[in-house]
């Protein structure tokens, strides 16, 4: 899976770290950082840079949808979720009955969560939080990840694959349980960068 | 005989569009539950909304979800399914799925493995079934290497024989030849035709059936050895060595000719061990010499004819045998009332062919006596350009094949499609063609038809003469 464009380029943020650490009285660090993030967002900035005597740093955000990911594996085909909805002359279209998908209630809630990154399955199998039945979980609610990170497990025919965040941040939101069956697409976690 | 029953309590059908329907509606029938499985633009087909349970399986292109055999056997393993049935094209006749199925306990709804991988080697087929007592197309099965073994092989074979590229196809590289003093001329610029189109000038010689019809038989065999056949469905009506449309039973078959053709193809099935639905294929000449082509180890595209007329659900007997259950009948029991056409509706241009995609603003399906539609689509579904372009069958029944075709015409004008292009208008200027209607067909009547009504004629498009259509 592809990694989305990030609020933050981490590189900037070590580098704003390195230089801070560097200096003597170098006032930044990661609280501050943080809220500055944070403000971004809430105000639906799209840029901000801040200077001091000792440290400039500039935040800039690149709005995408949080439900854009891609496999590795695809060429440039996006998958389309929804078709656009159409003013329809006759009313054939069957109404009422709808196959059980294992990803529906999930989806529900994750689409509410636009502005966190989603870590979507990208097989269709069964989703383990930890590498053993005994063992602790991967990460929690609250684990930051980076891209390389194992989230979990989504055991397809007998073969565990181990799943990466692809993304950096902060577990926030885990959309599925234990041992439930997963599909394609289906949203796991969401993370905030 | 020891019959070893199993009932099935769920499927998961490996397919899409109108044929995953078709499986649905049986295994409704039978109280069996249904999983769907589907990629992600396929989401609001109506297969996933009728299915008792359905799961996203990969994206669009047909490699990563409907080919997809680690995640269809995830998928069949996460819903317990008892077996999966692959319907037609995707994974229907690869043997090496069916031996996965086999590995992780789920039945696959077909032939065995062993039987599917012989008939999907066409050499290999025709071998196995000339030696079960079918004829094949006389003809040499290797590179012709001098005019002088060409001369003695044409005279064994008879004329008219066609020289026809090893590598080739199209169209290309073949040369028809009537008489003895043509032949040399003709292996030399089939040969240079072949070398500049294919870099390998081998050419072979087979017999060349002059008008020939395509006729198919359909089989049933149990996994007791039991074989039976449903009679013949004729689908001489083809572009490109697509069919547009099917008839049963064949215009032109007598009783006599249709049980040597049935008897033959199910003594050869026998003689394999076939079990499950198969169809076998062959040409027919104007003198009533039939020929085997080559067998399809699936349930095909036009099964809906030969239910029509036999009164059987093709679909419930493949899950009945599947299930181990004997056949229950004997060829006597087959009774053939009547006369069946189906069009088959693609979204593309009527004239130009060109894919039209989209979504659909109004739609009507026809209904009212002996009319059967098999469909997938409804009004604001979106045609997706990622699969192939069938998106109805329009199937009619009547006594005689008169009716049929008056039948087919009310039918096809109350069908609306709108929104997109189909091949609607097509289907009902040939049911206006005098030949059509005089049941004098052959391969080679969509060449006369397209350009009799103005279009290019398909050897320009280059197909080949004799050629036979993939289902």
């Amino acid at each position: 899976m592809a990694r989305k464009e990030g609020d933050l380029n981490p590189n900037r943020r070590n580098k704003a770290r390195a230089e801070s650490s560097g200096r003597p009285g170098a006032s930044v660090n990661m609280d501050e950082l943080r809220e500055l993030i944070a403000l971004l967002r809430e105000n639906g900035l799209a840029e901000f840079e801040l200077e001091r005597a000792d440290f400039r740093v500039r935040l800039r955000r690149e709005s995408s949808p949080a439900q854009s990911n891609y496999s590795a594996d695809a060429p440039a085909v996006v998958p389309t979720p929804t078709p656009p909805p159409v003013d329809v002359v006759s009313t054939a279209k069957p109404a009422t009955p709808t196959a059980h998908h294992p990803g529906a209630q999930a989806e529900t809630a994750a689409s509410e969560d636009s502005d966190l990154h989603l870590i979507s399955s990208p097989i269709v199998g069964t989703f383990y939080r930890s590498p053993s039945p005994t063992a602790d979980p991967f990460v929690k609610i609250g684990s930051n990840v980076e891209p390389e990170t194992v989230v979990c497990i989504i055991e397809a025919m007998k073969l565990m694959n181990e799943i990466q965040a692809e993304a950096t941040g902060e577990i926030v939101k885990i959309y599925v349980e234990n041992g439930q069956p997963v599909e394609y697409g289906q949203p796991l976690f969401g993370i905030r960068s | 005989m020891a019959f070893n029953p199993r009932k099935f309590k769920k499927i998961l059908i490996a397919n899409r569009g109108e044929i995953a329907c078709r499986i649905i509606w049986t295994c409704k029938e039978m109280g069996i539950k249904t999983v769907a499985v589907h990629s992600d633009v396929d989401r609001d087909s109506l297969h996933v909304r009728f299915a008792d349970e359905a799961a996203c399986i990969g994206p669009a292109p047909s490699a990563q979800s409907y080919l997809n055999i680690p995640a269809i056997i995830s998928a069949a393993e996460i819903f317990n399914v008892d077996a999966i049935h692959p319907g037609y094209g995707f994974l229907a006749e690869s043997a090496q799925f069916a031996e996965i199925c086999e590995a992780c306990n789920i039945k696959f709804i077909g032939p065995s493995a062993s039987v599917i991988r012989l008939m999907g080697d066409k050499i290999e087929a025709r071998r196995a079934m000339n030696e079960a007592g079918l004829p094949v197309l006389p003809g040499s099965s290797e590179a012709i290497s001098s005019e002088e073994e060409g001369l003695k092989l044409a005279r064994e074979i008879g004329y008219p024989v066609i020289v026809k590229a090893s590598a080739g196809g199209g169209g290309r590289g073949m040369r028809i030849v009537r008489t003895e003093q043509e032949l040399g001329q003709a292996l030399k610029t089939a040969s240079t035709e072949a070398a500049a189109a294919f870099k390998d000038g081998s050419v072979y010689i087979e017999r060349y059936v002059e008008q020939p019809r395509h006729i198919e038989i359909q089989v049933l065999g149990d996994e007791y050895g039991e074989c039976i056949h449903l009679g013949e469905r004729e689908c001489s009506i083809q572009r490109r060595h697509q069919k547009l449309m099917e008839e049963a039973p064949s215009p032109v078959l007598t009783k006599e000719l249709r049980q040597r053709m049935g008897d033959a193809a199910v003594s050869a099935c026998k003689k394999l061990g076939y079990s499950s639905s198969g169809t076998v294929e062959f040409l027919l000449d104007a003198s009533g010499e039939f020929y085997f082509m080559e067998m399809n180890t699936r349930i095909q595209v036009e099964h809906p004819v030969t239910e029509m007329v036999t009164l059987a659900d093709i679909v419930r007997n493949q899950i009945r045998i599947a299930e181990g259950e004997p056949l229950g009948y004997t060829q006597d029991d087959l009774l053939i009332v009547g006369h069946a056409i189906e069009c088959r509706i693609n979204a593309e241009n009527p004239e130009t062919f060109a894919p039209s995609p989209g979504v659909i603003t109004a739609f009507n399906l026809p209904g009212g006596p002996g009319v059967r539609v098999d469909t997938f689509v409804y009004s604001g579904y979106r045609v997706s350009p990622f699969y192939d372009s069938l998106i109805a069958k329009v199937i009619v029944h009547a006594r005689t094949r008169d009716l049929a075709i008056a039948r087919m015409k009310r039918a096809l004008e109350a069908m609306v499609i709108e929104g997109i292009k189909t091949t609607i208008p097509l289907h009902l200027k040939i049911m206006d063609d005098p030949r059509f209607r005089a049941g004098d067909i052959s391969t080679n009547f969509m060449e006369y038809f397209l350009a009799r009504n103005g279009r290019k004629s398909a050897v320009e498009e280059g197909v080949g003469a004799g050629a036979k259509a993939r289902a």
